[in-house]
């Protein structure tokens, strides 16, 4: 049997999503592939209601959602694949994290012996074994994320959804579960994740979506988007020794739109509307004048710089 | 774009028969509720009338404990469909305790922690996940009504002859159907009030009042329009009318004739209060909250 296409993408076609009058997404159309992506958007925007699409816990009010080629009318075969990693503190009482996990894998037809194995695997993979056969309740913020994350990977699914997985995570633990991420997304997994640390999303995404209000306003690789945004030029700082000899000769492109000499006189800000032509110059400089620069750096080519442009407000989807 | 090896592989290995997998949830309410001393005490409390109806039935054939205490407990405890009736009204009272106290935090608590989604995002149903919670006390009920109760008619059989089980063959029908009325109603009125109310102790309250409140209303229809169909909104009415024609002993209570309701009345209005019951779950009972 030969594979469709859609059979490793999580597809939506023209979804949409109201409740009620309120709307949640609106003709949403995405095919997303492999690797990390993660949604960012202001409170409201449609994160959560696009993850529960994708698990299965809400159904579209128009239009289809498939994950893997799947569809939630099938439970058993949709929900192995998928894994949920909620936001909220969802924890049975007195369970110990090893039982919270062990239990939902038995909710999931994993057979005892199975079961306990998968458990001990994911608590392994998330640094929890010490703190195991502790009660949840005793559990830091930290800890419960860690657990949280743990009963979402631990039936081995293919496609991992998680909400605000980092929030609570001290910074060493941070940089633990992005490498986990990074190496589950070079596995071949789906990592869907909602975040509102931005720089992060920036360093760890290879995708990421831009939502507002309920629509998709951007979507693919941050470089990408950026490139897209014509209608806000390119910001480059060039640290160097002559910038005044640098602005002088950046305007003889159409495309650069404005160039500030910083204050300490060691560089050059450059607002271009063509980032390439404009990089081609500054080689054409370098070698002509004999400038002498220090370092060349796009100051809004990330998440951070994309999100304050469509969407607007500071850092913090 | 990334370039991804694809080593995922899913799991295929054997999975359990999904019919089991709701068995999960009272495992664990099972631990929660016999860790403490007081449910264990309370549910060793429950076995206290079903050893005395086993030693009563169990003097009943012994003559020489019968001639030592020199009563005649066959004319004073006659055992018939009353000596079973009192039986299932006695564990039903119980029954009824155990609801109060271990019913409320049922659902309530996995709502107040968003836990729903985590059930929900697996390959296990709203349906399910209600009757798991149910199971907590449709098993824990059944061990003190229906399960000693059967057990008692199997040893008065035992001890008076076949012939006795044969002709009384009705009682332990009795007992199985008038004990599992009771405990659906039970399990249902709990899981439902569990879901709509948050806070445990206005939970047991809840469940407490509406059987007082449903008497009240239905002595109050009764006595304002002067009929017996406000015995429809009287809980406890509906369900002893229900008892007393299972027990083949119409109107134990001794109620003036006009207002014994007929059987079949009380069996419909039963059913659509569970009905009711189960509409209510229904709108409750997801994953994520409608807002409207």
């Amino acid at each position: 049997m030969t594979d469709k296409p859609d059979d490793h993408m999580i597809v939506f076609e023209d979804v949409s999503k109201f409740y009620g009058e309120i709307l949640g997404v609106n003709r949403v159309t995405l095919a997303i592939e492999p690797g990390i992506t993660s949604l960012v958007g202001p409170n409201g925007s449609g994160k959560t209601t696009l993850m529960n699409l994708m698990t299965g816990l809400i159904r579209p009010t128009r239009g289809r959602v498939s994950v893997l080629g799947l569809r939630p009318d099938h439970p058993e075969v949709f929900f192995s694949k998928v894994g949920y990693c909620s936001q909220f503190d969802s924890f049975p009482s007195a369970l110990t994290g090893f039982q919270f996990i062990y239990s939902y894998l038995r909710v999931h037809g994993r057979p005892k012996k199975e079961a306990q194995e998968l458990a001990w695997k994911a608590l392994h993979r998330v640094d929890l074994l010490e703190a195991a056969h502790r009660k949840i309740a005793a559990y830091s913020k930290g800890m419960r994320q860690r657990v949280r994350f743990a009963q979402a990977i631990a039936h081995e699914p293919a496609v991992m959804i998680l909400d605000e997985p980092l929030n609570g995570l001290d910074p060493m633990a941070r940089a633990e579960t992005i490498r986990l991420f990074r190496q589950l997304a070079e596995e071949g997994l789906h990592l869907i994740i909602s975040s509102h640390i931005l720089h992060e999303v920036n360093d760890m995404s290879d995708t990421v979506i831009l939502l507002n209000n309920g629509y998709v306003v951007a979507e693919g690789a941050i470089q990408g988007v950026r490139d897209e945004m014509e209608e806000h030029p390119m910001q480059i700082l060039i640290r160097c020794d002559r910038p005044g000899l640098l602005a002088a000769r950046v305007f003889e492109q159409d495309s650069v739109v404005e160039a500030k000499i910083h204050k300490d006189k060691h560089g050059l800000f450059v607002k271009t509307r063509d980032a390439d032509a404009f990089y081609l110059l500054l080689n054409t400089i370098v070698v002509q004048d004999g400038l002498n620069v220090e370092s060349v750096a796009p100051a809004d080519d990330d998440l951070n710089a994309v999100y304050q442009y469509l969407i607007g407000g500071g850092e913090g989807a | 774009m990334a370039v991804h090896e694809h080593a995922y592989k899913p799991y295929a290995g054997p999975l359990t028969p999904v019919w089991s997998r709701f068995l999960i949830i009272p495992r664990h309410a099972y631990r929660d509720v016999f860790a403490s001393k007081l449910y264990t005490a309370l549910f060793a409390l429950c076995f206290v009338c079903p050893l005395v109806m086993a030693i009563l039935i169990y003097l009943h054939h012994n003559l020489t404990a019968m001639a030592a205490l020199s009563i005649s407990l066959k004319d004073i405890v006659p055992i018939n469909g009353f000596f079973f009736q009192f039986f299932v009204g006695t564990q039903t009272f119980f029954a009824f305790v155990l609801t109060v106290l271990m019913g409320p935090p049922l659902i309530s608590r996995d709502l107040a922690n968003n836990a729903l989604p985590l059930y929900l995002c697996r390959p296990f149903s709203r349906a399910e996940y209600v009757i798991g919670k149910m199971s907590v006390l449709l098993i824990l009920i059944s061990a003190i009504t229906w399960i000693p109760g059967e057990l008692l008619f199997l040893f008065q059989s035992y001890l008076e002859g076949a012939g006795w089980a044969a002709s009384n063959l009705w009682i332990a029908g009795a007992v199985f159907v008038g004990s599992w009325t009771w405990i659906l109603l039970l399990a249902m009125l709990s899981v439902t009030i569990s879901a709509w109310v948050k806070w445990r102790l206005a939970a047991s309250a809840a469940l407490f009042g509406l059987f007082i409140i449903s008497n009240a209303i239905g002595f109050m229809v009764n006595g304002v329009l002067q009929t017996r169909w406000g015995g429809l909104f009287n809980l406890t009415f509906i369900m002893k009318t229900i008892e007393d024609s299972l027990f083949r002993a119409p109107n134990s209570a001794g109620l003036p004739s006009w207002m014994v309701l007929p059987t079949s009345a009380a069996w419909i209005m039963l059913a659509l209060f569970l009905a009711f019951c189960l509409f209510l779950l229904t709108r409750r009972v997801r994953a994520y909250e409608v807002v409207r």
